[in-house]
């Protein structure tokens, strides 16, 4: 009778302690369709009508136009409020719209839209927009949409962005350690950098 | 490293310069041009702790308190050593102390390196030490293997122990690196997250790294100026021509130089005789009772 009572108190332990350790977890990296989790955004964004082909209704924006920072720097960042007014305060047709009519009232009150960040990388990694951007759509002269849907996949077809790739360093390895062409003009190839210590910080 | 691939390449082992064998799979089809190395002029050094200071900042370091300290559990990166002349009458104090700024000295054939039981310091291809936090298990058997004894070992976590960093020096924290959780091993970087951006810039402009590109905070801290950094491959920087002018080469364990009596260059590598090839090179203060 002791066994079994000893059996039990140790198996009610370990499902408490899996239990409880499984409630503080961090959210999955993957949810049930394999991508990253939905992002309600303060304004529901339609990457589609501005990053989108004129053929789906897009008016085919390169992403650097607002997300500037992304040839010149680590991250490639969120436009300003000013950035989107500047081109909407002459769009007249869609001003009465829910999302633009929200919009206008951020710039009214002058306060910045607190925008969730879909693909955040863990502090301790050291990932340069730069450097990709550089690489791929400077020097190989690849179409933006392709280059940067590599990480953050077919965008333009989205809404709100939602995380495409795992972006788990198994996942960058296996880009890194692939040869590619040093440029659009050049047959020598190269491949991206394998030392801990360029990504990890 | 397995058994039969030591035994395969054992030749190459033992007659590579631990300099040449860069230790890295992409060296021969990529070879670096660059390799970090440092002079630190003692005669300039006043020991004013700046350097130390700038690299608290700079580095994410805790400050552990003078009990901790006591315990040998300090964090300093970049710490001042001090050293009196002895003789027959005992210390000599009147003429002060000397002063010896000791940081990694980033060794070519880093006594560390070769003991990490899972490879969480290894060598980069511009010439780095590198500690990877994230692989660290904190077996502490590199800071026991380091002839320099600068390797640090976070007792502590830190970043949630009182009067760390109490409000609001948290928000001085540099995000540029990670701020080191409980046993994990750290120690001077060069300060690999400056060398980064100077790297970068120069790629994205299409030329190579220039001098002056990148200073370590260490050195933009120091008033005298003694500390200088660069690329020691660049013949045109400074810290190369200071190693070619006091004749000090990287490759050599037992400096050319040494060698003739009454030689009267002050460049000196610290326990060269251990053969780790040090990347820092100290000039020798020069007392005036000396001359």
């Amino acid at each position: 009778m002791q066994h079994i009572l000893r059996l039990f108190i140790l198996l009610v332990g370990l499902f408490a302690g899996v239990g409880s350790y499984a409630a503080d977890a961090a959210p999955k990296l993957t949810t049930p369709d394999d991508l990253g989790p939905q992002i309600e955004q303060p304004i529901e964004f339609p990457h589609f009508r501005h990053a989108g082909d004129a053929k789906d209704g897009g008016m085919q924006i390169n992403c650097m136009y607002c997300h500037t920072y992304a040839r010149r720097s680590m991250v490639a960042g969120i436009p300003p409020v000013q950035k989107c007014i500047g081109c909407h305060q002459s769009i007249e047709s869609v001003r009465d719209k829910p999302r633009i009519k929200k919009l206008f009232e951020y710039w009214e009150a002058k306060k910045p839209i607190p925008w969730k960040k879909v693909h955040d990388l863990p502090d301790f990694v050291r990932f340069n927009h730069e450097r990709h951007i550089q690489r791929f759509y400077f020097q190989q002269d690849r179409p933006y949409q392709e280059v940067c849907g590599y990480c953050h996949g077919d965008v333009k077809k989205m809404t709100v962005a939602r995380r495409q790739k795992p972006l788990t360093m198994g996942w960058c390895a296996s880009c890194h350690m692939k040869d590619h062409p040093i440029s659009a003009h050049s047959t020598k190839t190269g491949h991206g950098p394998n030392d801990c210590f360029t990504c990890h910080k | 490293m397995s058994v039969s691939n030591l035994l395969e390449n054992w030749s190459k082992f033992r007659h590579t310069h631990p300099v040449e064998d860069k230790g890295h799979p992409d060296w021969e089809a990529y070879p670096s041009d660059i390799k970090w190395a440092m002079a630190i002029d003692l005669d300039a050094c006043t020991g004013c702790n700046a350097c130390s200071v700038a690299c608290y900042a700079e580095n994410n370091l805790p400050v552990v308190g003078k009990e901790k300290y006591s315990h040998g559990q300090a964090m300093h990166w970049m710490r001042i050593e001090r050293y009196w002349d002895e003789s027959e009458s005992g210390f000599e104090v009147d003429q002060g102390a000397r002063f010896l700024p000791m940081m990694c000295q980033q060794c070519e054939a880093a006594p560390c390196e070769t003991v990490c039981p899972v490879g969480a310091t290894n060598h980069t291809e511009d010439g780095l030490n590198s500690q990877i936090y994230n692989r660290c298990i904190g077996s502490r058997y590199c800071s026991a293997n380091c002839p320099y004894k600068v390797r640090y070992f976070n007792w502590y976590d830190y970043p949630t122990t009182k009067d760390v960093w109490p409000s609001p020096m948290n928000e001085q924290l540099n995000p540029d690196l990670s701020v080191r959780s409980k046993g994990v091993m750290e120690k001077c970087t060069f300060c690999k997250q400056r060398t980064y951006v100077a790297r970068n810039n120069a790629k994205t402009e299409g030329r190579p790294v220039q001098d002056g590109d990148v200073q370590t905070a260490c050195q933009e801290a120091c008033p005298a100026g003694a500390i200088t950094f660069g690329n020691l491959y660049d013949p045109e920087s400074k810290v190369a021509q200071k190693w070619q002018h006091q004749q000090v080469e990287l490759t050599k364990e037992k400096q050319d130089k040494d060698k003739t009596e009454g030689n009267r260059l002050r460049g000196y590598r610290i326990l060269e005789e251990l053969r780790p090839y040090p990347s820092v090179m100290y000039l020798e203060r020069v007392r005036e009772s000396a001359v």
